[in-house]
């Protein structure tokens, strides 16, 4: 202690104040990403049950998943969803110089391609159900139906969320708290092209070869 | 970079807004398009056995996965992104281990349940049906 007290000069730092200031963007989206994390682990369990009943015995005597999944057809889907990523990602490069209205156009194209997926999806159950095909006909089907629903149910959110965004974006311009948003945003909908790319692969092009 | 009549700094500065970039962005979007593609036409070709095309699509798919956390998510060992890079790293293998195990301790129903009749043993519809 008097070793300490008779050093001269400063004393060293106990901590690096300057490294130590709050960030509120970095702050927010680390947070914002370990939901999704939490998010995946509710789609792996999805993925697990809907491996288990994926079998033709769990069709209970009703369609096998062979007999109702179309991969080509679904494929449609992939591109929906990937160009609708694609456009609200780039709106984010657009925001790197501040770019109001790339960042608007980029949104709204997002918005409008994420609509379409899940039209593509609505129809899609839609002729299923036509044909007897529901959620409780058999264990297979239900399974079936909430991995897909779920991703989809994200999809939804989305752009519930970037319908919020744009008149914020329009009122505020890009304050922290909005850049956060946005930033957030990405991470989620770039997080929903991988959770369709375990679903196209596990689901529709695993069921066809079955 | 920091006004002093405004303390806040400008946060399109930030290095998570700065990271964005169109190459990595249209790369990825075109990777995955196209492998998925290549994964769609091996499935209906039907020209292999289930299994190695199986193996092929997972694969592909694994690929895909990480393709996309370095092109879009921007994943890597800088400040900004340790941290996001670590907890995946982490997440990954419950993913894996939560789909995992759960298959493969289910693994045998299917054949089992699948077993025709025998005389005197009748098997007894479960609640999956």
């Amino acid at each position: 202690m008097d070793a300490h007290a008779k050093r001269e000069g400063p004393l060293p730092p106990m901590w690096h104040y300057g490294e130590t200031e709050h960030d509120p963007i970095s702050t927010k989206t680390l947070g914002f990403w370990l939901y999704m994390l939490s998010d995946a682990l509710i789609f792996a369990g999805l993925f697990a049950a809907y491996g288990v009943l994926a079998q033709p015995m769990n069709a209970a005597g009703g369609p096998t998943i062979a007999q109702i999944i179309h991969p080509v057809a679904a494929f449609l889907q992939t591109i929906a969803v990937l160009s609708s990523v694609l456009a609200y990602s780039l709106a984010t490069v657009a925001l790197k110089t501040g770019n109001r209205n790339g960042v608007l156009l980029g949104i709204t194209i997002a918005i409008v391609l994420g609509i379409a997926f899940i039209g593509l999806e609505l129809s899609d159950f839609a002729s299923l159900f036509a044909v007897g095909a529901t959620p409780d006909r058999s264990g297979l089907l239900s399974a079936f139906y909430i991995l897909v629903a779920t991703h989809g149910l994200h999809m939804m959110f989305g752009i519930l969320w970037m319908l919020v965004l744009i008149p914020q974006i329009m009122r505020s311009g890009f304050t922290t708290a909005i850049v956060a948003r946005l930033l957030n945003l990405r991470l989620f909908w770039q997080f929903q092209a991988s959770v369709w790319v375990c679903v196209y692969v596990f689901v529709y092009l695993r069921g066809a070869i079955q | 970079m920091t006004d002093p009549h405004n303390p806040e700094p400008d946060p399109l500065r930030h290095a998570e807004v700065q990271q964005a970039g169109a190459i990595g962005y249209v790369s990825g979007t075109i990777l995955t398009i196209a492998l998925l593609g290549v994964a769609l036409l091996i499935t209906e070709q039907k020209s292999m056995q289930p299994t190695p095309v199986l193996v092929t699509i997972s694969g592909l798919s694994i690929f895909l996965l990480v393709s996309q956390a370095i092109l879009f998510f921007g994943l890597d060992v800088s400040r900004y992104n340790i941290w996001k890079s670590v907890s995946l790293i982490l997440t990954v293998p419950l993913f894996i281990l939560s789909i995992g195990l759960t298959v493969w301790m289910f693994h045998a129903l299917g054949p089992v349940m699948a077993m025709p009749e025998m005389p005197g043993m009748p098997l007894q519809p479960t609640t999956l049906q």
